[in-house]
């Protein structure tokens, strides 16, 4: 007869590796998302060191993205860290989501858990079970931490192959990956409406204010109002 | 440089303990739900417009603007659901090829 404390092993196992096979779909994507990034970043004039380190301390490759270009323009450094809290603040609505599921785990380790919510492991772990199970967001994440980041050092390497970015379209990579990512997220039609109305504002806003501030300006704005005239959506958990 | 890294992990890490750590079983209230969904909604494309249409400070709204079509053919290629990266690569040759003519 197995004691029980070896059978929760086992089965702890299991759902990490549960976790793992359900996110090798994405994989290769999220690979490829990051050399794309590691590549880009390189040519935005950044140093290798500084761009993995990003990619394992920041780790939430939309922003990073974001950043990138900003850092190149000159904006100066608050007008980059605030915008990248903005664009990351839908992690609160994951940490509350997964929240009940890490109950059992010591703080300490809450605490690291938390650095690895990212949008993929969370789609994976809600996709598979409701409430997300800990070990399968777990094993996603380890899945999905490993391809970016060894995403971002194969594109670092080769990033600094291309000479003269602008001839390929690559300057062009980094609105098009916005623009790819809103287009995916556009649910109701209000939501065209928001992203229409943020598109207008931060043009108008950033012809006038220096410094990149029409992102965050345009973008808390628009979504403030937004979320206060429109009707909440039903409880999808 | 470092200053900025350091404060984009902290401000990142930020959003992701807090409410992992509170371990609350209540669920956030449905109108801050729907701001933290539309909060990208509204970033990303305050990010992507002035990329391409007031890239120098300008308004670019010109047809000889590669951007402008780039960003059509990005934008319909997401909206059809075709893979995002395939959907960007197509947009950057689009770019490309119109800056090359």
């Amino acid at each position: 007869m197995t004691a029980p404390g070896a059978r929760q092993e086992d089965s702890r196992a299991r759902l990490f590796r549960d976790g793992v096979a359900g996110s090798l779909a994405l994989v290769p994507s999220v690979f490829v998302y990051g050399s794309v990034f590691g590549g880009l970043a390189v040519q935005a004039g950044l140093r290798p060191l500084e761009i993995w380190a990003m990619s394992v301390l920041v780790f939430a490759g939309a922003s990073q993205f974001v950043a990138v270009p900003m850092i190149a323009a000159g904006a100066p450094p608050l007008a980059v860290i605030v915008t990248t809290y903005v664009v990351n603040m839908r992690h609160y609505l994951m940490a509350a989501t997964l929240a009940p599921s890490f109950r059992a785990f010591p703080r300490p380790w809450l605490a690291l858990v938390a650095h690895v919510i990212n949008d993929e492991s969370f789609a994976v772990a809600v996709a598979r079970d409701r409430p997300p199970l800990a070990f399968v967001y777990l094993g996603s994440a380890a899945a999905i931490s490993t391809a970016f980041v060894g995403g971002v050092v194969v594109g670092t390497e080769l990033g600094g192959l291309v000479e003269r970015p602008e001839r390929y379209g690559l300057d062009f990579a980094f609105p098009a990956v916005f623009l790819s990512l809103v287009a995916v997220q556009l649910r109701r039609r209000a939501d065209w409406l928001v992203a229409a109305a943020a598109a207008v504002l931060a043009v108008a806003i950033s012809l006038w204010i220096p410094g990149n501030w029409h992102i965050v300006i345009a973008g808390v704005v628009v979504s403030g109002i937004a979320a206060l005239v429109l009707d909440p959506e039903p409880d999808p958990a | 440089m470092w200053v900025t890294i350091a404060g984009m992990a902290v401000g990142t890490y930020l959003t992701r303990a807090p409410l992992l750590l509170a371990l609350s079983r209540r669920p956030l209230p449905p109108r801050v739900r729907l701001w933290l969904r539309l909060i990208p909604l509204a970033v990303l494309p305050a990010l992507a417009a002035p990329l391409i249409l007031a890239p120098d400070g300008r308004l670019a709204l010109s047809p000889g603007h590669p951007p402008l079509w780039g960003a059509i053919v990005v934008f319909l290629l997401a909206a059809a659901r075709v893979n995002l990266l395939v959907a960007v690569a197509i947009g950057v040759a689009v770019v490309a090829g119109l800056r090359a003519l």
